[in-house]
């Protein structure tokens, strides 16, 4: 295949943006829906990340590749779902400052493992040795088509969050948001279906960490930082944290804009683009969580979602 | 016998800072009822402005304590008005205004990095003396730290206890619309509460900073400790975070000492207490909050 016209920068910074929008999908099930507040996206997908890679590198596998791909794949979405379980066990009853320390805390532990755990890990230096269980030519070729079925994977996603919204489990969910005491007094099984959506979705988040360590071939902990955090979450915040298509949007203004058009499209001096642009990035995003929620705290899409469940609960 | 004294004596020394920023979060966190993220940036500005003016204008450590203190508590009051209050009068709820104080904490801890540069930076001091307690060896930064830290929580418990000013603060933290009509004038008493917090904060950042480095992730490196230390022992009065506090620093100087790896001791840490909040989960939703 001729993919010459591709320019694998550009593919490269497509996985970054789909991947944000991927975890933007399963934060929004979290906190648009459910109000969890979770700010250790970072751990679930690094663990998924590490689960995955630890086990890829590190077994001496007595079956062919793809298997042990497969299976490790596997392996880092369950102990990334099962991390999720134990988090919501403890924060599914806290208030939100509870919520707050338990997913923070839960983040630093898996980056302090991450790096002291060394034979495992690597540590700091970082462990090479993934790769894609497939060759169908150049590296290029390889990445392009992993990209397709990242793709893949967060067009499931999303489907599953559109089809959620329109299901009663869905309706569960926003009533419990919206106050968990009224749900759980109506006999409503808030902490269980907290429990469960909260470990169902930080196992699609440790997948797509998994997916990332393959794309980059090499896992570091300077990867697992509160930067992905906020980029998945200004992402939201500005698509909308209510709408399904809220995450899509946001990550594309946010992520899409600053790590493909600014990137690579805009002739800015090299030398901006070490220090300069990811300082101002960040910056940007943090500026756009504050102004959003401060004029705007529905997003770009506004809130329509319940506008339209109102309207459909009530004839209008 | 080795390890008790050695805990105690590192413990109280090194994370002497913890307690005083711990303080000024519980200050705010108790009489606000805000999770405040960006105070994490409140301490790295403290250790910023700490070093600028030591390096620049050739003053000693002791010297710079003041204005880095003063002038983080002015920064302080000044996202108060900037961004806070607005939210407030806006209703923002409780879960925006931590995601808003976090954006708030990214923009800090980047523009700081703009204005005083990349790489890591120093404070320009002497060697400091060693001075030997229960025969462990101190730096004498570290022992004015823990000096400054028993002399401002005094001041605070004083000010807060004692004085007029403190029980206005009591009472717009106990019910603000009947403080309102006891004739309290709740802005100042809450501009003067992120002032507090604000001073508290640099300074804990100057020692911070002064004992290691000065870089970006300084205020953020202590955050999620400050935070337990606070939600764990705070939920009383400050002295429960001051006991917090130098519990907190204690067992983490001993489990360092005795795994041979800080990172453990905070990993053991972050999971006990964790583990308390959860055991104490329905109890943390009733506490009073203005």
């Amino acid at each position: 295949m001729n993919l010459d016209w591709l320019d694998a920068f550009l593919v490269s910074g497509l996985f970054y943006v789909v991947m944000v929008i991927g975890l933007a999908l399963l934060l929004h099930l979290q906190l648009g829906l459910a109000r969890i507040a979770n700010f250790g996206i970072v751990g679930f997908w690094g663990i998924g990340m590490y689960a995955f890679g630890v086990l890829f590198v590190k077994v001496d596998w007595p079956f062919g590749e793809v298997w042990a791909f497969l299976i490790s794949m596997a392996f880092g979405t369950v102990v990334a779902g099962l991390a999720g379980l134990l988090v919501g066990w403890l924060i599914a009853d806290l208030d939100i400052d509870g919520v707050l320390v338990g997913t923070l805390g839960f983040a630093t532990a898996v980056w302090i493992v991450a790096t002291t755990e060394q034979d495992l890990t690597g540590g700091a230096l970082g462990m090479g040795g993934l790769g894609f269980p497939y060759d169908i030519g150049s590296v290029k070729a390889n990445e392009t088509l992993w990209l397709v079925i990242l793709t893949i994977v967060v067009a499931s996603i999303l489907y599953y969050v559109s089809r959620v919204h329109k299901s009663p489990y869905g309706r569960l969910l926003i009533s419990i948001g919206d106050n968990q005491p009224l749900a759980r007094s109506l006999g409503k099984a808030s902490f269980r279906s907290k429990l469960w959506l909260f470990a169902g979705s930080s196992a699609g988040m440790g997948l797509l960490g998994a997916m990332y360590g393959v794309n980059e071939r090499f896992l570091e902990t300077a990867n697992i930082g509160i930067d992905l955090t906020l980029a998945v979450m200004v992402g939201l915040v500005l698509g909308s944290t209510t709408q399904v298509w809220g995450a899509v949007v946001g990550v594309a203004l946010t992520v899409g804009l600053f790590d493909i058009v600014i990137q690579f499209y805009l002739p800015l001096p090299r030398e901006w683009y070490t220090q300069a642009i990811p300082v101002l990035r960040e910056m940007v995003f943090g500026a756009v969580l504050i102004i959003v929620l401060l004029f705007r705290p529905y997003g770009v899409l506004g809130d329509m979602r319940r506008d339209k469940l109102m309207r459909r609960m009530h004839g209008g | 016998m080795d390890l008790i004294s050695d805990s105690l004596v590192i413990g109280l020394t090194e994370h002497a800072p913890l307690v005083l920023a711990a303080m000024g979060f519980a200050l705010l966190y108790r009489l606000t009822g805000l999770i405040n993220v960006a105070y994490s940036e409140t301490i790295t500005l403290g250790a910023y402005l700490g070093m600028w003016i030591n390096t620049t204008y050739d003053l000693n450590f002791y010297t710079i304590l003041l204005p880095a203190g003063l002038l983080a508590g002015l920064v302080s009051v000044a996202t108060y008005f900037a961004i806070f209050r607005p939210a407030k009068h806006r209703n923002v709820g409780a879960l925006e205004m931590i995601i808003i104080s976090f954006g708030l904490s990214i923009v800090l801890r980047h523009g700081l990095q703009f204005i005083f540069g990349y790489p890591v930076r120093f404070y320009d001091v002497p060697p400091p003396h060693t001075i030997f307690v229960l025969g462990v060896g101190v730096s004498s930064f570290r022992l004015l730290a823990l000096g400054s830290v028993l002399i401002l929580a005094l001041l605070l418990f004083w000010f807060i206890q004692k004085t007029t000013f403190g029980l206005q603060i009591r009472a717009l933290a106990s019910d603000e619309d009947l403080a309102q009509v006891s004739g309290i004038r709740p802005l100042v008493v809450t501009v003067m509460i992120w002032f507090l917090a604000g001073v508290a904060g640099g300074l804990a950042g100057a020692f911070y900073g002064v004992g290691s480095s000065v870089a970006p992730l300084l205020g953020w490196r202590q955050f999620l400790f400050i935070l337990l230390v606070v939600l764990v022992g705070g939920t009383k009065n400050i002295g429960g975070v001051i006991i917090a506090g130098i519990a907190t620093g204690v067992a983490l100087t001993a489990m360092t000492l005795q795994f041979g790896q800080v990172l453990y001791a905070q990993l053991a840490l972050i999971t006990a207490f964790v583990i308390i909040l959860k055991l104490r989960g329905r109890r943390m939703a009733d506490t009073e909050k203005v």
